[in-house]
This record gives structure tokens, C-alpha cells and sequence, in this order.
């Protein structure tokens, strides 16, 4: 209104408007509100995308009769926008080039297909989305409006400006399919309620939910698949979007575990949800599906073990996350550490289903393996070793003495070479056990009488 | 007559009720045996609750235990097994997993194609302390690791949590929950609490306390184990090889328990054959090819009185040296 615009100095524009409020760039919350509001806008369509630092593309193909019409969509979304405090400008078309020339160089309004050149004509050479020479250079060339530009033969403009200046331009009027790119994967199947009246228990949110995954359920059953992977998307009123995502160890179909699943996410982030006053769209989606192999209920209740086992790995998944809970994956290493790892319990499940269980070979002739191991090998300090190779006669471990009564080894492990990038001393195991009973593994690494040190021990678990 | 028949039954049905509060095996379960239990209340022993199908008990297999557990671990209850110190840890945690593989061995005696998974559920500080549950060793110690899961929370509460969880949905052969000392969030409200989950479900629990103190609770047996020197190898030829570590050997407490005297076993455990075998308490002989641990000479013990006179209570520090 009064002479300020986009790119002017801090100093012109104080001589014009002397109050001004000068306030620091932030990209950084620039892109977290955009990012925010890409999320609000989920509530349209799925296939929302981010454009450069101020624009948003929204594919509402096949959404807009939910909303009463292009014309009824567009006006909801500048309303509910402008109403968070927002200056906004948008507008719909065939293409997403030309929705963007309208939206910014002319009014918000929904451009009919046929209509799509008129549309772009009366607008200038930068509503293309052109570098700043490009359009300079065209202005120079007294090129100025874009319907000045179709208008010119073809031929002459692609040798002057390149292939961009004619691709930009068949993207405008719909002659060159362009693509968004979603920020999200869409997801395979999706849910939601729009509430007349926002709600704020959890109980309620809860039971949402559920209603929802009775919905989804003969969508699940016509595609013969179940869901491993869910998230539900709370729109709060005031514009928040949260995601709560949540896995299981094999595909579900049945509403009620479905919520379960739910039920542990909201008893674990129960802090950080904040309600505020209330959602008023839940939305279930389907993230990742797999087959899903029916089974017919029997009155042994034989696989009742299996899924109670499943539902149990489920909801201590989304309870505490999915690492709380691991499972062994034998491998055919010597190595004791890289002969066992831990891996999340629900991938164990899926392994086992896939493959039966397995027996890695550990079948070379070995001793005998600890009860518990440590992480990390401790340091122990011995107080006398018989050379080169024998046992500690005592050892100092934590502290505290202890007198080895008899011993078991050695046991030799040579490093696996093959995989390691440097080359690791040989260790010797063994087993012993001390005065009192206690019964440990301990380990030499390396050899006597090779550099001048002595090689050190190390603690590596605890036996029975 | 008639007066004399109800007051019997009212007899009856108090001493079940009594029987069910201590959860002890319902006298009167079977209307036939009535009579015969009325008249021989000695039998009810060891003989009775094994043959109550019922009461889902373990047999150790180690006869004096089993007579004082009266037939043998419930597997619907809470059992307490503590260790003294965190560096009993893994004495403490090898009892508790050859009583889980023993359990194991029994389900799948029972159906050999259920093999339900064991949840050990861990301590924070404990698996510092003694290290994490390892696969080649559980293989070693007679289970099976493809079914064991192990659960690390963060907090107790998550434990608790967990455990309860787990129980509850019954798809566990045994629960292994391991407590570090007597923390003021486990006490016995939690505990009865388990307890009952446990009962509910028919499930066993197992509370492995690492380095706790005696501490009332809803167990109905508690232990206490202590690490003993293992036997030697034993060779075919009926002798043993000397300086050799054979099967893992417990000295075993039973400091809970309806017996008012604490029973105290060495057990040592076979991963082979998955049996307890007790170990008669004499130290093991020392072989003349085996080493001494520590060849100097032991100092030899004063002659009448200690060097100097003992302070009354623990020493907490020594003086500072000038």
C-alpha cells in the first residue's frame, strides 16, 4: 500500500515507513511453517509438494468433488488459511505451471481448461519460472508478456534462449506433463473422519480409531492383504498436524488390534500429544500392507500361541519402540561377539515364519560358550600368568582378587582377516573359575614376548 | 449324624478356603477323596500334588527339594531368586535359566511341536554389571536360543510393565524378570501384584534379584544362590579329569518356602540331559597333576587371639595415616 515490496533495503524502507519492524531472516522457520502448513494441507489430498520457499502444489485430482467443487475447494483453502493469519493466493488449473503464473501475477481463481491460454497470455515473462537472465534478456528483447512469447514462432526462441524457455512454456499451457513430487509416500489405503465437533479424549480418539480400522477392514479383505505398518493423522483445529505411526509383526486386518496398537503409542507419547482444543479430522493410514494368509479359527486353539505371541511383540513395539524387545540371529562366525546379534523381536517373528528356524552352524568343535556376555571386553590387570601360554593365577577384575583355582584353554580365536581392514591379535580363551566358585571367561590378546609389552587381558562374559 | 456331616463339611470348606489362600493344593478337590484325605492328612505331601493335575508343578528332579517345595515349583506363581551380590550374577541367572530349560523340557515332553519362547526381561545396571544373555552360551546351557527373547527397558516401571504384559498374554513358557537390589518401586503391592498376573495366567515367573537383600514378597519360594566349585569332568573309565570344569554347580538356599527351616543343597546343573543332580557338599579332592591357585605359602593362623583386638561393627574407613 504504501511503496514497501519483496527484495527493498531495510534503509529505503524505513525512510518510507519509519515505524517498521525489522525482524532477521529465519529460513529455517520459513520451511518448519511451510512444512507445517504442508502438513495441514494433507486434509485436501495426499500429494501435497513443497515449491521453492513460499509455494505449495496440490495434486486434487479426483479429490475436488469432496469439497464441493474446484471453485468450493479453492476458496476453502484461501479461507482457512488467511484465517491462521496467513496471506494467501492460489489458484487451479490443468497444469501446475499455470497455477502457479495465476496464483502469483494475477488473482486467486480456478482456470477452466479451455480457457488455460487466455489465462496465461496477460501475464509477464516471469510467471514462466525462468532464471533472471533469461527473463531479462527477453524484456530486452521487448518480449514482455508471455502471450507475446506464444505468439512468436518456435524455432527462433529455442536457438536464442534454449529448450528451457519453450518446455517452461508447453508446462504452462498443459502441452508437457509436468510432475509433483510428494513429500510423502501416498499411502496404500486410507480412512478419516471430518468431526462436526472437535474431540479431546483420548478414549474417544481411541475409539475413532477403531471405527476407522472397521472401515479399512474390507478394504484390506478386497485386496487379500493386511497392514504391517499404520499411522494415524490427528488434525488438531488450529492447524497442528500430528503423525503417529505404529508397526506390527505381521499383517492385521482385525480393528480391534488394529487400536490396540494405538492404545501403547498414546500411553507412550501421552506427553508430547498435545490436544489443545481438540482434532477435529482423524485419519487412518496404511502405510506398508503385505499378504495376508487367513486362517480359519479351530477349536484346539493351536495358533492362538502364535498371534498372542505376535500381539504381545506389537504393542511392546509401540509401547517402548521397536528395540526393546530383541530376538537372537545366529550367524556363522567364531567370533563371540559376532556370533550372536540382537535384532527387534518382530523381525525375528517374520524371519521365523519365512524360513522355519534355522541352525546356523555352529558345529566346529568349540568350548564352551558363556551365559552372559559383556558388551565391550573388560580390562582386567593379572597379577601372574604362566608364560607364554598358560593361565592367569590370579587376576585383579573390578577391583577385587580373585585366585584362580583351576583353569580351562586355551581356547585360540584368530581374527577373521577377511573382513577385518587391520589385522587383530589372536585371542586366548578360558575358562576358570575362582575360589569362590564364580566362573569367568577371560581372554589373553595376543602373545607373549611380540613389541616388548605384555599382551592384556580381558574379561569377555560369565559363565553358570 | 446329620449335624455331625455338616459340621465335617464346614470343616472341608474352610480348610479350602485356607488351602487357597496359601495356594496350597485344594484337599477336597476330588468328592471321592474326601474321606481318604480326611483320614490320612500325612499323605498330603510330595505323592499329592503331583498327582493333582491341576497344580502345574516342576519337578526338579532333586528329591529333598522337591519334598520341600511339596512336589515342586509352581509354574502359576511368582518365584524369588536372589543372588547376594552382582558378582553371583551369573550363578543367579544360571539357576534361573536351568529352571527355565527345565520347564522348556517339560512343555515339550508334554507336545513337542509348542515350544514356547522364554522372555527374559533385563536390568539396566545388572547386564552392565554381568553382561547380556548370550545366544551360544543358552544353546551351551540346554536352551533354545531361536525362542528366548530379551527385553532391555529403561526404567523399572517399563519392566513391570513388561513383565505384566507378558503374562498376561500367556504366549510364554516362563518370565524372567530381573531386579537389581530391593528397589522402593518393587515392593510388595508390585510383587502381589505379578503374583497374582502369574496366577491368573498359569504362568511362571521368575524374579531374579541381583544382589538384593531379604525382602517380604508374594513369592512363594524364594532362593538364594551362591556360586560352588564345579566337579571335575568325570571320564569313562569312572574317574575324573583332573583340573578340568565340569557341569555348573549352585549352592542352593531355599530361604522361602512352607517349611519353617531354610533348606540348604549344592545342585549342579547336566545342559546335556537338563537335570539337577546334587552334589555332595565335601570339597573336591585336589589332584596331584592339578596347580594350586596360589602356590605361596599361606600365612598361618595366629595361635590364641586375633593380632590385634576387633572393633565392634564394620570397619567404614581406616584412619587417615599421618
Amino acid at each position: 500500500m504504501i511503496g514497501l515490496k519483496p527484495g527493498q533495503g531495510v534503509a529505503e524502507a524505513r525512510a518510507i515507513c519509519p515505524t517498521l519492524d525489522v525482524v532477521e531472516e529465519d529460513p529455517m522457520a520459513d520451511r518448519k511453517l511451510l512444512e507445517a502448513i504442508a502438513d495441514w494441507c494433507d486434509r485436501y489430498t495426499p500429494l501435497v509438494a513443497i515449491d521453492g520457499k513460499d509455494g505449495l502444489f496440490l495434486d486434487i485430482t479426483g479429490c475436488a468433488h469432496l469439497f464441493g467443487g474446484e471453485q468450493a475447494l479453492l476458496e476453502d483453502v484461501l479461507i482457512r488459511i488467511s484465517r491462521l493469519g496467513l496471506d494467501v493466493r492460489g489458484a487451479i488449473s490443468s497444469a501446475p505451471g499455470l497455477s502457479w503464473a495465476v496464483a502469483r501475477f494475477d488473482d486467486s481463481r480456478v482456470v477452466p481448461p479451455e480457457a488455460m491460454e487466455e489465462a496465461l497470455a496477460p501475464l509477464p515473462v516471469a510467471s514462466l519460472r525462468l532464471g533472471e537472465e533469461t527473463i531479462a534478456a527477453l524484456q530486452k528483447m521487448g518480449l514482455k508478456q508471455t502471450g507475446d512469447l506464444l505468439a512468436a514462432p518456435r524455432a527462433p526462441l529455442a536457438r536464442r534462449f534454449g529448450a528451457q524457455l519453450l518446455l517452461r512454456l508447453d508446462q504452462a499451457v498443459g502441452l508437457v506433463e509436468e510432475p509433483i513430487s510428494p513429500r510423502r509416500p501416498v499411502a496404500q489405503l486410507s480412512v478419516e473422519r471430518r468431526l462436526a465437533e472437535p474431540v479431546q479424549a483420548e478414549a474417544d480418539l481411541l475409539e475413532l480409531a477403531r471405527q476407522l480400522a472397521d472401515t479399512l477392514k474390507p478394504g484390506l479383505e478386497a485386496r487379500g492383504i493386511g497392514g504391517r505398518s499404520f499411522e494415524l493423522l490427528l488434525f488438531r483445529v488450529d492447524g497442528a498436524v500430528f503423525r503417529i505411526a505404529a508397526g506390527a509383526s505381521q499383517p492385521l486386518r482385525e480393528p480391534k488390534r488394529i487400536a490396540g496398537l494405538f492404545t501403547e503409542r498414546f500411553t507412550a507419547i501421552h506427553d508430547d500429544l498435545d490436544v489443545g482444543y481438540g482434532f477435529e479430522i482423524v485419519r487412518l493410514n496404511v502405510l506398508q500392507h503385505a499378504a495376508f494368509d487367513a486362517t480359519q479359527g479351530d477349536f484346539v486353539g493351536e495358533g492362538r500361541q502364535d498371534s498372542s505371541l505376535a500381539a504381545f511383540v506389537d504393542r511392546v513395539a509401540a509401547r517402548l519402540g521397536p528395540d526393546c524387545l530383541q530376538g537372537f540371529e545366529l550367524r556363522q562366525s567364531h567370533i563371540p561377539e559376532r556370533a550372536a546379534r540382537p535384532v527387534p523381536a518382530m523381525n525375528v517373528l517374520v524371519a521365523s515364519r519365512r524360513t522355519g528356524s534355522d541352525h546356523a552352524g555352529h558345529g566346529f568343535f568349540r568350548g564352551e560358550r558363556p551365559l552372559r556376555l559383556f558388551r565391550t571386553p573388560e580390562l582386567v590387570e593379572t597379577v601372574a600368568a604362566e608364560v607364554p601360554d598358560g593361565p592367569p593365577r590370579q587376576f585383579r577384575w573390578r577391583r577385587i582378587m580373585h585366585r584362580v583355582s583351576r583353569a580351562e584353554g586355551p581356547e585360540r580365536l584368530s581374527a577373521e582377516w577377511w573382513l577385518e581392514e587391520k589385522e587383530e591379535p589372536a585371542r586366548d580363551y578360558f575358562q576358570i573359575e575362582d575360589e569362590e566358585g564364580h566362573r569367568f571367561w577371560l581372554f589373553r590378546k595376543g602373545l607373549y614376548g611380540r613389541g616388548g609389552t605384555a599382551p592384556d587381558w580381558y574379561m569377555h562374559g560369565v559363565f553358570a | 449324624m446329620a449335624e455331625a456331616a455338616v459340621a465335617r463339611e464346614t470343616l472341608f470348606a474352610l480348610r479350602e478356603t485356607i488351602a487357597r489362600l496359601e495356594g496350597r493344593p485344594i484337599p477336597a478337590l476330588a468328592a471321592a477323596a474326601h474321606e481318604k484325605l480326611a483320614a490320612t492328612p500325612a499323605t498330603r505331601g510330595a505323592g499329592l500334588a503331583t498327582s493333582l493335575p491341576e497344580l502345574p508343578v516342576l519337578a526338579t528332579g532333586v528329591e529333598d527339594l522337591d519334598v520341600a517345595m511339596q512336589g515342586g515349583l509352581p509354574l502359576d506363581a511368582l518365584t524369588e531368586i536372589r543372588s547376594l551380590g552382582l558378582r553371583d550374577a551369573g550363578a543367579a541367572s544360571g539357576f534361573t535359566l536351568a529352571l527355565a530349560a527345565q520347564v522348556g523340557a517339560q512343555a515339550a515332553g508334554a507336545d513337542a511341536a509348542a515350544i514356547s519362547p522364554i522372555l527374559w526381561i533385563g536390568d539396566t545396571v545388572a547386564t552392565m554389571e554381568a553382561g547380556l544373555p548370550y545366544a551360544i552360551g543358552l544353546r551351551d546351557f540346554g536352551l533354545e536360543p531361536t525362542t528366548f527373547l530379551q527385553a532391555s527397558p529403561r526404567k523399572l516401571e517399563e519392566a513391570l510393565w513388561l513383565a505384566e504384559a507378558a503374562l498376561g498374554s500367556a504366549a510364554f513358557a516362563v518370565v524372567i524378570l530381573e531386579v537389581r537390589g530391593n528397589p522402593s518401586r518393587f515392593g510388595l503391592t508390585e510383587s502381589r501384584r505379578l503374583a497374582l498376573r502369574a496366577k491368573a495366567a498359569g504362568r511362571p515367573l521368575f524374579l531374579l534379584r541381583q544382589g538384593g537383600e531379604e525382602e517380604a514378597s508374594s513369592a512363594l519360594f524364594r532362593f538364594s544362590v551362591e556360586p560352588a566349585p564345579a566337579q571335575a569332568r568325570p571320564l569313562p573309565d569312572g574317574s575324573v579329569l583332573g583340573g578340568s570344569i565340569g557341569h555348573p554347580a549352585f549352592r542352593l538356599t531355599l530361604e522361602k518356602s512352607r517349611n519353617p527351616a531354610p533348606l540348604s543343597i549344592t545342585l549342579e546343573w547336566n545342559a546335556h540331559d537338563r537335570r539337577f543332580a546334587p552334589v555332595s557338599d565335601v570339597q573336591h579332592p585336589a589332584f596331584p597333576g592339578e596347580h594350586a591357585a596360589y602356590s605361596g605359602a599361606d600365612l598361618s593362623a595366629s595361635a590364641d587371639r586375633p593380632h590385634r583386638a576387633q572393633a565392634l561393627g564394620a570397619v567404614v574407613a581406616f584412619d587417615r595415616q599421618a
